[in-house]
C-alpha cells in the first residue's frame, strides 16, 4: 500500500527480532505511549480532572459550593482560594463553581461512555460478524440514527425525558455508540476470516465464544481511542446543552455559568466566563491530542 | 539474449559504486545497502536476487533516488550514468532522467496507477513531460505505446481507467508507461510476483522482447532465481544489505560458491530426468534460521548464523568481495572465506 | 451514471423511513402523552382533551403514525403550539436566512480548509506544519460558545467592527449582520477540518501511484496538484456530509445569539416555550436535510472517481 516498499520491508526485518521477544500489541502500544512525552503529560491532566472531580463528588473539595463568600461580582483575587476565580451575582465562589462544573462534565462523559459502549460494541460485533440480514438490519438502524443531527436527537430526547442530568447521560449515550459500532464492524468483518479465527472454529469455538473470547480482545483497543474522542465530545455537548436550557439544573455545570457570562459580559464581569472556558480548554485539549497518541501508538500504521 | 553480445565489447550505462543507503528509526540507523557496487550493460539484463529485506528493492529505489527522507537516505557512493553521478545532479535534472533515461516499474500493478485518471491520461503525461511533442503526437504515441505491450484494441483501450483493467493488463500498461520514452535503463522491481503464474511468463517474454527491440539494460529485481535463469545475462545476490556473490548467470549457476548462493538454488524445486528417462525427485532444502536484525549485525560475516560452513574467522572479520574468475564482463567474486 | 443515481435514490427511503418512525418512537410514544408537557402541570381536563383531539393523539397510534408520514410527504406538519402559525409557512420564512449565513460558511470553511490541508501537507514537518496543525488542535478545544461570546463582546461590543446582532433581509444590508457570524463559523469549524483534510492528503501521498508518478519525473507539485488532489476529493467529500450536523449546530447558536431568525433560533425558540410540533417537525427536516446532504455526495463522487458508479 504505501510508497516505502523498503522502508517497510527494512522495518519488518528490524520488528521481527521484537515478534520473537514475544512483545503483546498492547505491551509494544505502552512501550510507544511512554515514550509520547506530551500524551503522558495529557494523560495526567485526564488523571488530574478525575481527581478533582471524584474529590468534589464526596464533598471533600469545593462544598458546599452555594456559600455565599462575598459580595456579588467580585473580581478575582489572591486573598483567598475561595475568591480565586471571584464571585458570581449571588456572591458564591466562582472557583467553587469551576470544580463541581469539573465533576459534571466528567460524569457526563464517564457515564455516557458507559452506555454507549456497551451498544456500539454490541451492534457493531453483531453486524460485523453474522452479516446477513442482522449486518442490513444494523446497518440500516445505525444510518437512521446518524441521519439525524446529533444536537436534534439530544435536543428530542432531552425534551421528551425532561430537564436534568440524568437525560443528559442518556442523550450522550444512546446518540455515540454509532460511530464506535462502525468501526467494530469493520474491524469484526476484517478478523472473522483471519487464521486464529478459523482456527479457533476447527477447533469448536461456538459463536459466542469466536465474538467475546476471540476477536474482540483483538479490536478492543478502538474502544479505547473512542473512549477519548467520546469523553471529549460529550463534556462539549453537556456545556452547549445545558446552554440551551436542557441540561443541569440547580448545580453549576461549565454550560451554565458561560450561559450566565452572556449577560454579565457587558458589565465587565468576565471571570466566569474565562474560569469555565479555562477549565473546559484543557480537557478537552487533553483528549484531542490523547486520542491522537492512542490511535498513533494502538493502530500503528507506517507513515 | 546473452548470445548476440558476447562477440561485441559491451557498453557499460550505469555504474553503481559503493552505493550506501541507510534508514534512521528512533532504534537506530539500519544499514539497508551497505557498500554495493555492480554495472548495467546496454542491451543486456542484471538481476538482483535476494530474500525480503535484503536490499534489493532499495538499491532500485536508490538509483531512481526515489528512497523516503526521512527515514531513509542514500549516505554514500556514487551511481554513473553516461560519466555523470546521478547522486550529484540537482533534482529538476535528476527528474529529466526518471522516466525518461531511467524508468522503474513496480511489483504492485494494482495499485501502482492512479484510480481516477485513465490510462491514456497516465501514458501521455510521461510522453508530454520528456518529449516535446504535439498534442496529436503524444496521443498516438500513448496509442503505440498501448499496441506495443500487446492490449488490444488500443484505441479503445487508452480511456479506460485503471480499474478497468486485469492486474497483468495493468502491469503492461506500467511497462508502456515506463517504455514510452526509449529509456536506457529499465529497472523492474518484482514485476511479475503480483501476477498469476501464467501471465507471469507473458510479461517477462514481453519485457525480453521490448529489451531486444529497445536495446536498454534491464535491472531484474526478483526472489526467484527461477526467473533469473531463464532471463538473466548476469546476477547480483544480496543479503542483509550487502553483494555476496556476483556474476554471469552461466558461471553462477552451474558454480555457486557463496553458501547462501547454494541454499538459494537448492530451494527452487526442480524436475529433471536421469539417463533413464525417468523423473528424479530432489527433495527441496530450507536454508535455516533467519534474516539478521538489521539494527543489529553479528561482527563478521552477516550469513554466519545460517551457515554449515562457517569457520571460527567467520565470526570475527567479514570477508571482502573477492574475484575468484575473470570469467566475463562481470567476473565472479563470492563474499565468503571459504573455498567450497 | 443514471442508474447508479436512482439506485441511490432508493436507498434513501428505507432511511427516510427509519428517521420518521424514530421520531415518531421518540415523540409519539417513549415521551407519554405530549399534551402534557405543551400544557404544563396545571392544565385541567378539558384543555387537555381539546388539545388532544386537535393534534391527533386521541386516534390510535397507527393513525398517528400514518399522519405523521402524510405530513412528511405533504410538507404541512400543521401548526405551531405556541404561535399557532403554519409551520410550513415558519420554516419558509426561516429557511432563507438559515441559508444565506450557513451556505457561506460552509463553503469559505471548505475552501480555506482544504487549501490550509494541502499547503501544510505539502509543507510536512516543516515549521509551518507544525504550527498549523498546534493551532488547529488547540482551536478544536475551545468551545464554540467561547468563541461566540468574545466575538460579540470584543469584536462588536468594545471595537463596534460588527453590530451586536440583528438583521435585516435587504441584500447589502443582511452582510453586515451576517459577517461576524460566518467568522466565528469558519473559525470553529476550520481546526478540525484543517487537521481531517491533513490526514486524508497526506495518506494520499504514501500511496503506490504517487511512487509511480515519482519515477515518471513529474515535479512535486505536479504530483501533488494533479494527482493527490484528485484523489483527495474522496475523502474530502465525504467530510463536507460529516459537517452537515455541524452546520446545523451552529446555526443553532449563532442564530440565537446574533438574533438571526432561521430554523435555528425557531427551533431554540420552540424547546423554551416546549412547542412540540415544531421541534417534531426541525428533527424531522434536519433529518432530510442530511439524507439529502449525503445524496448529493454520493452523486458528486461519481465526478471524482470513476470506481464509484459500478459499486
Amino acid at each position: 500500500m504505501t510508497t516505502q516498499v523498503a522502508a517497510v520491508e527494512v522495518i519488518r526485518v528490524v520488528s521481527s527480532e521484537k515478534a520473537v521477544r514475544g512483545r503483546s500489541l498492547w505491551r509494544d502500544a505502552f512501550y510507544r505511549l511512554k515514550k509520547d512525552r506530551i500524551a503522558i503529560f495529557c494523560l495526567s491532566v485526564v488523571g488530574l480532572y478525575s481527581l478533582i472531580a471524584l474529590a468534589a463528588k464526596f464533598g471533600w473539595i469545593a462544598s458546599p459550593w452555594d456559600k455565599v463568600v462575598g459580595a456579588p461580582y467580585l473580581a478575582p483575587s489572591l486573598d483567598s482560594i475561595e475568591l480565586f476565580l471571584g464571585t458570581d451575582i449571588f456572591g458564591r465562589s466562582v472557583f467553587y463553581k469551576v470544580i463541581q462544573g469539573t465533576r459534571i462534565a466528567m460524569s457526563v462523559g464517564l457515564v455516557s461512555s458507559l452506555i454507549s459502549i456497551p451498544i456500539g460494541v454490541f451492534f457493531g460485533a453483531l453486524a460485523g460478524y453474522f452479516r446477513g440480514w442482522v449486518d442490513d438490519l444494523i446497518v440500516w438502524f445505525y444510518t437512521t440514527v446518524s441521519s439525524i443531527p446529533n444536537i436534534m436527537l439530544l435536543i428530542a430526547i432531552a425534551f421528551i425525558m425532561g430537564k436534568g442530568i440524568t437525560s443528559i447521560y442518556v442523550a450522550l449515550g444512546i446518540t455515540a455508540w454509532v460511530s464506535l459500532a462502525r468501526v467494530i464492524r469493520g474491524e469484526f468483518i476484517k478478523h472473522k476470516s483471519r487464521e486464529y479465527v478459523l482456527a479457533a472454529e476447527s477447533l469448536g469455538a461456538g459463536h459466542a465464544s469466536r465474538i467475546f473470547k476471540h476477536i474482540l480482545p483483538n479490536v478492543s483497543h478502538f474502544i479505547i481511542i473512542n473512549l477519548s474522542i467520546q469523553f471529549m465530545s460529550a463534556i462539549k455537548s453537556e456545556v452547549i446543552l445545558s446552554f440551551l436550557g436542557l441540561g443541569v439544573q440547580g448545580q453549576p455545570s461549565w454550560g451554565v455559568m458561560i450561559d450566565d457570562a452572556r449577560l454579565e459580559l457587558s458589565r465587565g464581569v468576565w471571570w466566569q466566563l474565562a474560569g469555565a472556558t479555562v477549565a473546559m480548554f484543557f480537557v478537552v485539549l487533553a483528549f484531542n491530542i490523547l486520542g491522537d497518541s492512542l490511535r498513533d501508538s494502538l493502530d500503528p500504521k507506517i507513515k | 539474449m546473452a548470445v548476440a553480445s558476447e562477440t561485441q565489447s559491451v557498453e557499460k550505462i550505469l555504474e553503481i559504486k559503493n552505493l550506501k543507503t541507510s534508514f534512521f528509526s528512533d532504534e537506530g540507523e539500519v544499514r539497508a545497502v551497505d557498500d554495493v557496487s555492480f554495472n548495467v550493460f546496454k542491451g543486456r539484463t542484471l538481476g538482483i536476487v535476494g530474500e525480503s529485506g535484503c536490499g534489493k528493492s532499495v538499491t532500485s529505489l536508490s538509483i531512481m533516488r526515489l528512497i523516503p527522507d526521512p527515514p531513509g537516505r542514500i549516505v554514500g557512493g556514487e551511481i554513473l550514468y553516461q560519466g555523470k553521478d546521478l547522486l550529484k545532479l540537482d533534482l529538476a535534472s535528476m527528474r529529466a532522467i526518471r522516466g525518461n533515461k531511467i524508468s522503474m516499474i513496480f511489483q504492485e500493478p494494482m495499485t501502482s496507477l492512479n484510480p481516477v485518471f485513465t490510462i491514456g491520461n497516465q501514458i501521455r503525461e510521461a510522453i508530454g513531460l520528456h518529449q516535446n511533442l504535439s498534442r496529436k503526437d503524444i496521443q498516438d504515441k500513448a496509442v503505440e505505446m498501448i499496441q506495443l505491450v500487446g492490449i488490444p484494441s488500443p484505441e479503445k483501450r487508452v480511456s479506460d481507467y485503471p480499474h478497468q483493467l486485469s492486474g497483468g493488463m495493468r502491469q503492461r500498461v506500467m511497462i508502456a508507461m515506463a517504455l514510452s520514452c526509449n529509456p536506457h535503463v529499465l529497472i523492474a522491481d518484482e514485476p511479475t510476483t503480483a501476477l498469476d503464474v501464467t501471465i507471469q511468463a507473458q510479461i517477462l517474454e514481453l519485457l525480453q522482447k521490448l529489451q531486444q527491440k529497445v536495446g536498454m539494460g534491464l535491472i531484474l529485481i526478483t526472489h526467484d532465481l527461477g526467473v533469473v535463469s531463464e532471463v538473466a545475462d548476469e546476477v547480483v545476490v544480496m543479503y542483509a544489505g550487502r553483494v555476496v556473490e556476483q556474476g554471469s548467470v552461466a558461471e553462477i549457476f552451474k558454480h555457486p560458491k557463496m553458501p547462501y548462493t547454494r541454499g538459494l538454488l537448492n530451494s527452487i524445486p526442480t524436475l529433471s530426468k536421469d539417463p533413464t528417462g525417468k523423473i528424479k525427485k530432489k527433495r527441496l532444502e530450507t536454508i535455516p534460521g533467519i534474516v539478521p536484525n538489521m539494527l543489529h549485525l553479528p561482527q563478521g560475516c552477516r550469513f554466519q548464523d545460517r551457515c554449515t560452513y562457517v569457520l571460527d574467522s567467520c565470526r570475527e572479520r567479514e570477508p571482502e568481495l573477492r574475484i575468484i574468475a575473470q570469467d566475463s564482463e562481470m567476473p565472479h567474486a563470492i563474499r565468503c572465506a571459504r573455498d567450497i | 451514471m443514471l442508474p447508479y443515481i436512482f439506485r441511490k435514490l432508493l436507498s434513501t427511503i428505507p432511511t427516510l423511513f427509519g428517521v420518521a418512525l424514530i421520531v415518531f418512537i421518540l415523540f409519539n410514544m417513549v415521551g407519554g402523552d405530549p399534551t402534557y408537557q405543551m400544557l404544563g402541570r396545571h392544565a385541567n381536563a378539558k384543555q387537555v382533551e381539546e388539545l388532544r383531539h386537535e393534534y391527533g393523539f386521541d386516534q390510535p397510534k397507527y393513525i398517528q403514525f400514518g399522519q405523521y408520514l402524510k405530513q412528511i410527504i405533504t410538507f404541512d406538519y400543521g401548526r405551531s403550539y405556541a404561535t399557532k402559525q403554519p409551520i410550513n409557512q415558519m420554516i419558509k420564512d426561516g429557511i432563507g436566512p438559515s441559508l444565506s449565513l450557513m451556505i457561506p460558511s460552509f463553503f469559505i470553511t471548505t475552501l480555506l480548509a482544504v487549501s490550509l490541508g494541502l499547503l501544510v501537507a505539502y509543507f510536512r514537518g516543516k515549521w509551518i506544519d507544525k504550527l498549523v496543525v498546534i493551532l488547529s488542535v488547540f482551536g478544536m478545544s475551545v468551545s464554540m460558545l467561547a468563541y461566540i461570546l468574545f466575538g460579540q463582546y470584543f469584536l462588536a461590543y468594545k471595537l463596534g467592527w460588527f453590530p451586536i446582532s440583528g438583521y435585516e433581509t435587504a441584500w447589502p444590508d443582511r452582510l453586515q449582520y451576517l459577517l461576524m457570524p460566518m467568522i466565528i463559523f469558519v473559525v470553529v469549524s476550520l481546526g478540525y477540518d484543517v487537521r481531517f483534510y491533513r490526514t486524508a492528503i497526506l495518506e494520499e501521498t504514501s500511496q503506490d501511484y504517487v511512487r509511480t508518478a515519482r519515477a515518471k519525473g513529474l515535479t512535486e507539485s505536479r504530483i501533488f496538484f494533479k494527482h493527490v488532489l484528485k484523489n483527495s476529493m474522496i475523502p474530502i467529500l465525504t467530510n463536507i456530509v460529516i459537517e452537515i450536523p455541524l452546520l446545523i449546530l451552529g446555526a443553532f447558536l449563532l442564530e440565537s445569539f446574533f438574533g438571526i431568525p432561521g430554523l435555528g433560533s425557531i427551533t431554540i425558540d420552540a424547546v423554551h416555550n416546549s412547542d412540540f410540533p415544531v421541534i417534531k417537525a426541525m428533527t424531522t427536516l434536519d433529518a432530510i436535510l442530511f439524507i439529502l446532504g449525503n445524496l448529493a455526495t454520493d452523486i458528486m463522487y461519481t465526478l471524482v472517481d470513476p470506481r464509484v458508479s459500478l459499486k
